[in-house]
Formats: C-alpha cells, structure tokens, sequence
C-alpha cells in the first residue's frame, strides 16, 4: 500500500514543480519461444503481454527538493524518470513539471531540464570535452558569458580544467562522469534528474560528484531527482526518499521517517575486557525477548534486539553490571537493511 | 530558421573535427567512394559498347540521367548516413534517448549529427557527366535552366531523404537492427534509367510506391526534350512535398511509440 507522509511545513505553500497524477506506463512484451522451432513459430503467431513498468504513481516534488527515487532493478525507476523527463509518453496519467507538458512541449521543457544518465554517456565520443561544451552552449543558446563564467565554476567545484581537452573515450568513467554532469548543467536547469550518476565509481569520485550536486543544490535552489542503488547517496544528500517496487510506490517521506516506521531493530556493538567475558555475557543477556547476539571476534559482539521489546537502556544494565566490558555502541539499523527488508517483503 | 542553420554549422563543424581524428580512415573511405562511383559508370559504359540505343535513348541521354541522379544521391548520402543505421545505433542501443533530451526536433538531430562527406565526389562527378553530355547534346544553360537544375537536385535530394526517413521510422514499431531500408536503398539504381525500359510492375513500384523515378529520372526530361513526361515532371515538387509531408506524420507517430531500453 503507498503511503503519503508530506514532509513537515511543505503542505499547500507552493505549486510542485513536478507533479505527476496516476502515471501509468505499459509495455507490450511478446513472449518469445524457446529454441529454434520456437523462432519458427514466433514468425507466425506471437503472444503479447501487456506489462505496467509504472503501475499508477502519484509523486510532487517541490522546488529546491532533493528527491532519492529507489527501488530494486526493474522496479520501474528508468521508466519514471524516461516519462519525467518526455522520452516515454505515459500510457495513461499525467505529468506537469514546470508547468509544461513534458511529451508535448518537449522542445520548450528540454530546456528547462538537465538529464544525466549514469550508464551512457551525452557527450560525443571521439572528440575533446570542451568541443561538446561548445557545442551544447549553441543548442541550449546560452550566452558566450555565462558560458565561460558557468565552465570556470564547474571547472573549480569538479575539477574538470585537465579534462577539457582530452576525448571523451579516453577519460576514465569518473572523469567522464563529472563531465556528464557538467554538461547537463551548462543551461542551468530548475530541474536535474540523475539516473545512477555514482554506479562504478570508487569513493573519492563519488565524494566530488555529492559535493558538487549538494552545492548546485544549496545554491541555485535546483530540484533534483536521483536514482541510485548506493544508499550513502541518499543518506548524504537526499531530505526526502520514495521507494517504487513493480511499479508503485512504497513509500514517500524522509529518510528518517523510514527508520522510525521500520527501525524496529537496534544493534549494540561490545568490546569485552577478555576473552573470557563472551560466556558471561551470554548468561546475562539471556534467551528469548528478541535478543540475538553474535561474535565478530574474540573480543567484539554484537547484540541484535528488537526496540519494540526490549529497550537499550535495559540492555545496557544487564551488561554492564554482569560483565567486564571496555566499550558499547549503540548503532541503528544500517539503512540498506531497512531497505532489504522492504525489497523481499514489503512496508 | 536562423538558429537551426546556425547549429546546423556546428554540427557539421563537430563532424569535420570527429573525421580528423581518425584521419586514414577518412582517406580510406573517400578511396572506395570514388571507386564505387567509377565502377558505376563502367556499368553504363560497358553497356553501350554493346548496344548504341537503349529503346531509342542514346548513349549521352542515359549518361546525362545518371549523372543527374548522383547529384540528389549524394546529396542524400551524405546526410543519410544516420538513417542508415537508425534502428541499430538509436532504437536498438538506445542512443534516441539523447535526442529526445535536446531542445531541437529529433529528426533534425538525427538527420544532422553525422554526415559522410566523401559522398561529395558523386556530386562532382555527376556534374562532369551532366556537363559533357549537356555540350554533346546541346542542352542550353540558358538562365531558366540555371535556376530549375538545382531545385531539382534538391527536390530530388528531399524524396530519397524522406523516402528512408519513412523506412526508417518502421524501426519504432519493429525494432530491428537493420530494417527494410538496405533492399530499396539498393532500388535507387533503378531510377537511375529511363523508366519505360521496365516492365509495368517495376514502373508502377519507381513512380507511385517508391517515388524514385521522380527523384532521378522525370527531373532530366525538360533537358533532354522529352515532351511525353511533362505530366509527371511537374508533379515531381508535389511528389517531394507528400513524401516529406507523410515522413512526418509517420515519424512523429514513431517518436510516440518509442520504447527505449531497459535501463
């Protein structure tokens, strides 16, 4: 069941600059036989089904916003993001961002947005940066001084001066990437979709590339919507997360919200004094309560707990007062888990 | 209007940049075009060594329709070569994404993102056989012939443009990675010869089917003086206005459809 909780003080202020109403998207899949007499037949008669990729998703997204759009891989994220954006018109529904029809004013509505795709690049293969750049400045028609004010900022924020003048099937995919992402900002668009912008990047790249969306973010009040796989993404930049699985939508609220609703699990983490402590602190946690605890070495457990039935601070006592103990953590559920959770079985 | 031909420049600016990268490739590629050409003409040269008149055309008048159509053709060639790989490189790979990302309509940036400029040789050529057979057969280059030449060369140019724009729209719905288009691509030989020469099927198919005829052949007959096609050679700006007018139609109705890929 989707669920709708607003983030606090956004109700009713100001107009979504996207809006989409009961987006629908179907595709016609013709089944395909198997092995070669099956090719035979399928020349003659072939089965269709009709699958919703996107199965009835209501989302606003307001100015300034900073959207995490999750789901597992086929859950219907692309093709959101390919209606979103007028490569893919709804099979039913409707979308208005910034106040354009994103199909049908596409050429007006292009303008207004930056695109990103993380597994294919928009840059033209076999010459410099700096020559796309040029070019994409006469397509978007931005002026020769914004233009060269924009490359020095994005220059600087991405590190890209070394870049410029080398073709793009040289760079390296995170240069590449900064690249990418430069060139969909070149016409300062109020809104910017990412599609996997960190997939294969080590985590110095992917540091540069948050740094950057946050700043653009902060600074310029665009609105961003991404869709990763990485969750640190979305813990270091994402206010507001929605969670589509096969094609509707599971969730829409914050991070935080997320972890109240399903953090039901805590995890302590113990440094023992010695190595003698583990069979003692057996004894004190006892069985049963939904407590579970396990040995990451001789001298560091972790205790796995559900909140709702035991709280830390009872925990805690127990173990400190039974056994000798140098350290204790308390740590939440990591967000991938929460996640996990959601993914095999469901809010 | 302005800002189209302006980008259109750039376009092919980019393009000029990309060749020189890969420099004995572009060589290489302007080699074999010539070639191809040359080969062409031996076809017709050959023929008439064996025969003086081809059902009562004589030798010049064949060599003037066929250098006449290698002047749209080429002008076709060196546009076309995005259409010729549409449904590979943009339906099936996905790289129509892109296009429909940018703020130009999409047929123009398929038309216009590649070009294959060694293709201006079959214009060169073409002029020269145009130019010698026209002194053979005492063609006038008065002032209104100065003036129809290139608008039938253009004419000419947008029927087999629009022609693959069609072929290549089918992509949308069946996506395939070569298509149709490599079989009628190979039918613009035909248009190439005066049409009564074919049987009525073939007739039929270069005039109303695939309006070839209308791009190569009907376009030389007010040269070469044969009244019995005038019907059909002013109908050649209508036949390039319908087809243009059709390739749109289906092209926007492709765009519609399309499904990208799964990522």
């Amino acid at each position: 069941m989707p669920i709708f909780s607003r983030l606090p003080g956004h109700e009713g202020v100001t107009v979504p600059i996207i809006e989409a109403r009961n987006l629908r998207k179907e595709f016609r899949v013709f089944k395909r036989r198997e092995g070669v007499w099956g090719a035979v037949r399928d020349l003659f008669h072939r089965d269709y089904v009709t699958l919703a990729a996107v199965d009835g998703i209501n989302l606003n997204v307001e100015e300034g916003e900073f959207l995490g759009y999750i789901g597992p891989n086929g859950a219907g994220k692309s093709t959101t993001i390919k209606m979103m954006t007028g490569i893919l018109v709804p099979t039913s529904g409707e979308i208005v961002a910034a106040g354009l029809d994103p199909y049908r004013d596409r050429t007006r509505y292009t303008k207004t947005i930056g695109v990103v795709f993380g597994q294919r690049t928009q840059l033209w293969w076999d010459i410099a940066v700096i020559e796309s750049f040029k070019l994409l400045r006469r397509i978007y028609d931005v002026s020769t001084e914004d233009f060269r004010q924009r490359l020095g900022l994005f220059g600087e924020l991405l590190g890209l001066d070394e870049l410029l003048h080398t073709p793009v099937r040289k760079l390296s995919l995170g240069q590449r990437m900064r690249c990418d992402i430069a060139a969909a900002l070149l016409h300062y668009p109020r809104i910017v979709f990412l599609d996997e912008p960190t997939i294969g990047l080590d985590v110095v790249a992917k540091d540069r590339i948050r740094e950057f969306l946050k700043e653009i973010n902060r600074t310029m009040k665009t609105t961003i919507l991404l869709t990763t796989h990485d969750l640190s993404d979305i813990e270091e930049l994402c206010r507001r997360i929605a969670i589509i699985d096969r094609g509707r939508l599971l969730y829409d609220g914050t991070l935080d919200g997320l972890r109240r609703r399903l953090g039901r699990f805590n995890q302590i983490l113990v440094h023992l004094h010695d190595r003698h402590s583990g069979l003692q602190l057996g004894q004190a946690l006892g069985s049963g309560n939904g407590i579970q605890w396990e040995h990451l070495d001789e001298l560091t457990c972790r205790i796995h707990y559900n909140r709702e039935q035991v709280s830390s601070a009872e925990i805690i006592r127990k173990i400190v007062n039974q056994v000798p103990v140098r350290d204790i953590f308390i740590e939440e559920q990591p967000i991938e888990e929460i996640i996990k959770t959601i993914y095999s079985r469901g809010l | 209007m302005k800002d189209l031909l302006v980008i259109l420049w750039h376009y092919l600016g980019q393009y000029a940049k990309t060749r020189l990268a890969y420099k004995a490739d572009f060589l290489i590629a302007s080699f074999t075009s010539i070639l191809a050409t040359i080969a062409g003409y031996g076809f017709v040269l050959v023929l008439f060594t064996r025969i003086p008149h081809l059902q009562g055309w004589k030798f010049e008048e064949i060599l003037f329709i066929y250098g006449f159509s290698l002047m749209p053709m080429g002008l076709f060639n060196i546009i076309s070569l995005n259409l010729y790989e549409f449904g590979d490189a943009y339906i099936v790979e996905g790289k129509f994404d892109r296009v429909l990302l940018r703020p130009l309509h999409s047929l123009f940036q398929v038309l216009f993102e590649n070009f294959r400029l060694e293709s201006l040789q079959e214009i060169i050529i073409g002029m020269a056989a145009v130019g010698y057979c026209s002194v053979k057969l005492g063609i006038p280059w008065d002032l209104t012939n100065l003036i129809e030449f290139p608008l039938l060369v253009f004419c000419g140019a947008v029927i087999y443009i629009f022609v693959f724009v069609i072929l290549s729209s089918v992509n949308f719905w069946f996506e395939d990675r070569i298509g149709i288009a490599p079989p009628v691509y190979n039918m613009i030989a035909f248009g190439r010869y005066p049409i009564t020469i074919y049987n009525a099927f073939i007739q039929f198919l270069l005039n109303w089917i695939i309006p070839f005829a209308f791009a190569s052949f009907y376009p030389t007959v007010r040269f070469l003086g044969r009244k019995e096609f005038m019907r059909e050679f002013y109908l050649i700006p209508l036949v390039a206005a319908a087809v243009v007018a059709l390739a749109l139609f289906v092209w926007d109705r492709g765009v519609r459809q399309y499904k990208s890929t799964g990522s």
